[in-house]
């Protein structure tokens, strides 16, 4: 038996015995509203994509969001990216005039009463560069000093913002090495070798500059699809420890392959305690890059069953989330994608395979001809499965005027979890919107989760829980030999499973907390497996409660 | 093919014996001939215009200029002396042909069907009949044309166009004439559905079933409108409604198993496609849908009928579909060998689609 087999081996024991505690199946839908849709005091953002009949693609591609608590005061901080101002011609070298108040990034500070103050200037983040236009971000306290840091993703060059811990940032891009270049969208911090020190992911879409930009349709002008353009590679950052990162993109085997990389989660799927990397491409095949726990990665998507949708055919991944949807101890993928193919599930069957199940899920019903792209797998109703809530919208901003059933701007999909099987239910809002970014947590620290999500030329949208009678349980990781996040920890609680991480949905970054409905138990027994290999227990564990677990320092 | 039967059956006599050709152009048209066979299509054009001038009465003068022009593909120009040669000798097959052909060329397909109709040419009738917004005429012709020639792509593509432009017209004459009959209702259904205008479609096939609700048919096509907008539930009633009209209807049957495989009843779906199957063996659709939606509950079944639909395509898209799902189903039994065998083929039938053979 290979030390693999054997981890895998235990790895499901552990699920097998937690499934003993699994809440009761077959609740009955919630038919009231979940969300409370809502403005926040204080949070004035409007994320401006430019649109020009130019039908220049980044333009209908932006922004993300990410929840933060960047004074570490407890309470969740807001941050926004923005595009930019495109012009219909655009001359080089481009400028998107983020000088201009309109164009910048926003971080919005929550007050002790809910309501947000705009810090942005302030904190340093006001300007993001004039020939970067703004795409998404991503959070990670990547020098372990306990207060998170920014990194944001751009057509153009990239930033990361080093948290200083008196509320402000500084730009440390140059000396950190991780500027990129070219088209990232989204990325995520995570630990690929278990170092104790956060690495990087950026994916990359295509190749595509104001010069190689085309215009599409015959009648209509519309954006390109993306295999009008040459595919690229994605970037693997490594942390070196010492505020500086290696590109080690080519050494890891991450870049031996070239895609059309939008969304990216993470997640060790098989269990042998190293965290792998999946990549949503657009049309064309999904990626699932193993990590070989030796620095390197193999990309084995198509073998292991996790590359196609169930018809057998490319999906246009858009956003990811990376989590256990069915409670069986596994990491599943929730893909979104563009109309006429339902979300994709790519099922956990074990041994490393996946097998697509999106109709057994219900996503055939759920989302035939809708857009979708930020998602989170959530338990809204505490009541220990998690659900489905999904940001939507076509690319094309005049999709109407050729095909009248599909639709530009269109509300949000709220799917709860039935025992695995997904379920439409009132996210509180029809208002139709070009939905983009999306991100989770828990923003009034009720013990509910929340969403708040952008949309294209618009202001943002939150959605507040409207909370329910199940209990529930918020555990904050605390890595010491770890990643100070504890990214990449496993953690199971009656049952449940979830993968520490902020990553995954599109653009965005989420609430690092790690939340678990617990239905009518009043208690919850815990365990973790952290990166590091040290493996910790609690038991009997209060419900209706914030928590923050140390890493044990024994193995 | 208009081109390929221009140069066909040129009847030409020999001018020498013409008296309507004056001694004076002979060797004006003899030098145009002469230079028409070296391939010196200007210079014969210009002798010819020349013995046109001098013969002014000669059909075959005109004629020969005519025909000229069209060698060089100046059918604009070829019309007036082939018209004018049709005026001088209007009983001449290899007038009427070439003008008429001069004609369709140019686009004046109505003016072009009373020489070609003299001249028996069902195939360049059809296509001028077509164009001409006589659809009905044009299939006979292009399906009598098609008899000669069986295997001709030009004359199968005009009748394809003619029987879509006749089965446009019965259905604009069916909504002028009743169109508040439930056949209207569908025929405007049908024309909504086509321009993806779904919720108006629908509303047009409920009347029409509310009118005649026993009439097969209608519940397959509103079935197919909600499918388009991914209302499976929906889909699957209309479906459900079609199946007890027509039970030996294999479509509907497929129809009903895919907007359950949908809905992911795979058990019920699987039945139901079982069914289409055995009503209409060798589907490959049918098939393939039957591989996906019994691929958990009865991988036998769907091994099977994976098999089958490549036996059926071979080395197309959907059989490398099948190829897929036959290797995740051998994946999940831990036959991982036979898996990526057929991952192989999978992978082979992807590049052939990516680059086909020359």
């Amino acid at each position: 038996m290979t030390r693999r087999e054997l981890l895998s081996l235990l790895f499901s024991l552990g699920a097998r015995e937690f499934g003993r505690l699994l809440p009761a199946q077959g609740a009955k839908p919630r038919s009231d509203p979940v969300f409370q849709v809502k403005p926040l005091k204080g949070v004035d953002f409007v994320l401006r994509n430019s649109p020009t009949a130019r039908k220049y693609l980044i333009e209908t591609m932006p922004g993300g969001v990410a929840l933060l608590d960047y004074n570490n005061d407890g309470l969740l901080d807001i941050f926004f990216v923005n595009g930019g101002n495109v012009r219909d011609i655009m001359a080089t070298p481009i400028n998107f005039d983020r000088r201009n108040p309109a164009y910048w990034n926003r971080l919005y500070r929550q007050n002790p009463d809910g309501t947000f103050t705009d810090v942005t200037e302030h904190a340093g983040l006001a300007h993001a560069g004039d020939s970067n236009y703004g795409m998404g971000v991503a959070i990670g306290d990547y020098d372990n000093d306990g207060f998170p840091d920014i990194y944001l993703t751009n057509f153009g060059k990239n930033i990361l913002y080093h948290n200083n811990g008196d509320g402000t940032f500084t730009d440390v891009t140059a000396k950190a090495g991780v500027a990129a270049g070219g088209w990232s969208v989204s990325a995520g911090f995570f630990d690929y070798d278990n170092d104790g020190r956060l690495d990087l992911f950026v994916t990359r879409y295509l190749d595509w500059s104001v010069e190689k930009s085309k215009i599409c349709g015959s009648e209509r002008a519309t954006y390109c699809p993306p295999g009008s353009f040459s595919a690229i590679t994605n970037v693997l950052y490594h942390n070196r420890g010492d505020g500086t990162f290696e590109d080690v993109s080519l050494a890891s085997g991450i870049a031996a392959k070239k895609g059309h990389g939008l969304g990216v989660a993470f997640a060790d799927y098989d269990g042998d305690g190293f965290t792998d990397i999946f990549v949503a491409n657009d049309a064309t095949d999904q990626f699932l890059f193993h990590n070989n726990g030796n620095g390197t990665f193999t990309e084995g998507g198509l073998d292991s069953g996790a590359a196609l949708s169930e018809s057998g055919r490319m999906p246009s991944g858009m956003g990811v989330v990376f989590q256990d949807y069915d409670n069986d101890g596994l990491p599943d993928l929730l893909v979104t994608q563009l109309p006429h193919d339902p979300y994709v599930i790519f099922h956990n069957d074990g041994r490393g395979l996946f097998s697509a199940q999106e109709l057994e899920a219900g996503f055939g019903v759920l989302s035939g001809n809708v857009s979708g792209w930020g998602v989170g797998l959530e338990d809204f109703d505490n009541d220990g499965w998690k659900d489905a809530f999904i940001v939507q919208g076509h690319v094309f901003d005049n999709v109407e005027t050729y095909d009248d059933s599909l639709r530009y701007r269109e509300p949000p999909l709220l799917a709860m979890n039935r025992a695995g099987r997904f379920e439409r239910a009132d996210p509180g809002s029809d208002l139709p919107v070009a939905g983009r970014g999306a991100a989770f947590g828990d923003l009034n620290n009720d013990g509910w989760i929340d969403v708040v999500t952008t949309s294209l030329g618009e202001a943002p949208q939150f959605y507040f829980n409207r909370r329910g009678p199940f209990h529930w349980l918020t555990i904050t990781l605390h890595g010491k030999r770890s990643n100070r996040d504890g990214f990449g920890a496993r953690v199971q609680v009656n049952g449940q499973t979830r993968f520490a991480t902020a990553a995954g949905s599109y653009l965005s970054s989420n609430d690092k907390r790690l939340h678990f409905g617990l239905g009518s138990a009043e208690t919850a027994d815990i365990e973790i497996r952290w990166p590091s290999g040290i493996r910790q227990a609690l038991r009997g564990v209060k419900a209706d409660q914030f928590i923050v677990i140390e890493e044990s320092v024994q193995p | 093919m208009i081109q390929a039967l221009l140069w066909l059956c040129l009847l030409l006599q020999p001018q020498s014996a013409d008296p309507s050709v004056p001694p004076d152009a002979l060797p004006l048209l003899q030098s145009g001939i002469d230079a028409e066979n070296r391939g010196a299509l200007d210079q014969a054009v210009t002798a010819f215009r020349k013995a046109a001038d001098l013969a002014p009465s000669s059909a075959i003068v005109f004629l020969r200029l005519g025909d000229a022009y069209m060698k060089e593909h100046d059918y604009a120009a070829a019309i007036a002396p082939l018209q004018h040669a049709a005026e001088l000798s209007p009983d001449s097959p290899a007038v009427h042909q070439l003008l008429g052909y001069a004609l369709l060329a140019e686009g004046y397909a109505s003016d072009a069907i009373p020489h070609l109709k003299i001249i028996h040419d069902p195939g360049a009738l059809g296509i001028a009949q077509l164009q001409a917004g006589q659809a009905a005429e044009a299939v006979a012709n292009l399906q009598a044309a098609l008899a000669k020639a069986p295997d001709d792509a030009d004359l199968l593509f005009y009748l394809s166009r003619a029987a879509t432009a006749l089965a446009g017209q019965s259905l604009d004459r069916l909504r002028s004439v009743d169109p508040n009959s439930a056949r209207g209702h569908q025929a405007l259904g049908q024309t909504d559905y086509e321009i993806k205008m779904l919720p108006e479609a629908a509303k047009q096939y409920e009347q029409a079933i509310a009118m005649r609700p026993d009439l097969p048919g209608l519940r397959l096509e509103l079935g197919q409108v909600f499918a388009a907008g991914s209302e499976w539930a929906k889909a699957e009633e209309q479906f459900r409604g079609e199946t007890k009209l027509q039970p030996g209807s294999a479509e509907a049957a497929y129809r009903l198993g895919n907007a359950l495989l949908q809905q992911g009843k795979m058990k019920e779906a699987a039945e139901e496609l079982k069914r289409s199957d055995s009503l209409r063996p060798g589907m490959p659709e049918t098939l393939y849908a039957l591989g996906r939606a019994a691929a958990s509950s009865d991988p036998d079944a769907a091994e099977h009928a994976l098999e089958r639909v490549i036996e059926l395509e071979k080395d197309t898209p959907l059989a490398g579909q099948a190829y897929l799902g036959l290797a995740q189903i051998h994946r999940r039994q831990g036959k991982t060998e036979q898996a990526a065998r057929e991952m192989q083929d999978y992978r082979r039938i992807q590049a052939l689609a990516a680059h086909p053979p020359s």
